[in-house]
């Protein structure tokens, strides 16, 4: 089991993964709130990332991660944007839908 | 293997975290899936049409396990959702470690000790 120290590192080759194998990668995330950790794994059944750690700010950037896992997977593994942006990036649709974002 | 919708998932999702406060881990595995078997994807392929993936998300708390999938028309209101559920529930993670704690704090007391300072100054 790999364990990476850096998060930019864990995200940046998390991604590479999952664009390479977008059928076979998945994300797992445990949490113990009795031990207060939180352990994070990207694998495609070939290859296994992961990161643990037990600091709250860590949580916050998981978050993030969390948004562009699921862009990337409901999406499809070609949307770039996103990751940069987050939920400005957005296509045509969900400005028809009418979200109510001031422009 | 339960498979919900989305609101009673993340209900669901949240009763978990809330049994598991005291022992035990709280699983979520998130996957790209278009829920088609290898015959279905085959035949879809070959007469041209793009398959729909969906996001397949499972969690477990080791006694059950439920499920649910989410389109890209769903997936925006759902990351909100979980953001919010994940936020509330991980609040037994460390705020600091001890150094920067240390740190902050004497980093703090330098920059009151300057403003209080700087302000006459500009005055």
């Amino acid at each position: 089991m790999v364990y990476i120290v850096s998060w930019d590192e864990f995200v940046d080759r998390s991604v590479q993964l999952f664009k390479a194998d977008p059928e076979s990668t998945r994300y797992v995330f445990k949490y113990r709130h009795c031990d207060g950790k939180l352990v994070l794994k990207v694998t495609d059944n070939k290859e296994c990332l992961k990161f643990k750690t037990d600091q709250a700010q860590e949580a916050r950037k998981m978050e993030k991660l969390n948004n562009i896992f699921f862009t990337l997977m409901a999406r499809g593994p070609d949307v770039d944007l996103s990751e940069v942006n987050g939920k400005e990036q957005m296509e045509t649709q969900p400005v028809k839908k009418g979200r109510g974002r001031k422009q | 293997m339960v498979l919900l919708q989305l609101d009673p998932f993340l209900n669901e999702l949240t009763s978990m975290f809330e049994k598991s406060k005291e022992k035990g881990s709280v699983w979520v595995t998130l996957k790209r899936s278009s829920l088609k078997s290898k015959l279905q994807k085959r035949k879809l392929s070959a007469a041209g049409e793009s398959i729909e993936y969906r996001c397949l998300i499972r969690a477990t708390d080791a006694k059950k396990t439920i499920s649910t999938s989410v389109g890209a028309k769903d997936h925006q209101r759902f990351q909100a959702s979980y953001a919010t559920i994940l936020k509330a529930h991980m609040t037994a993670l460390k705020k600091r470690e001890r150094k920067d704690r240390k740190k902050s704090t004497e980093a703090d007391k330098k920059e009151s000790t300057s403003s209080t300072t700087t302000k006459p100054k500009k005055l």
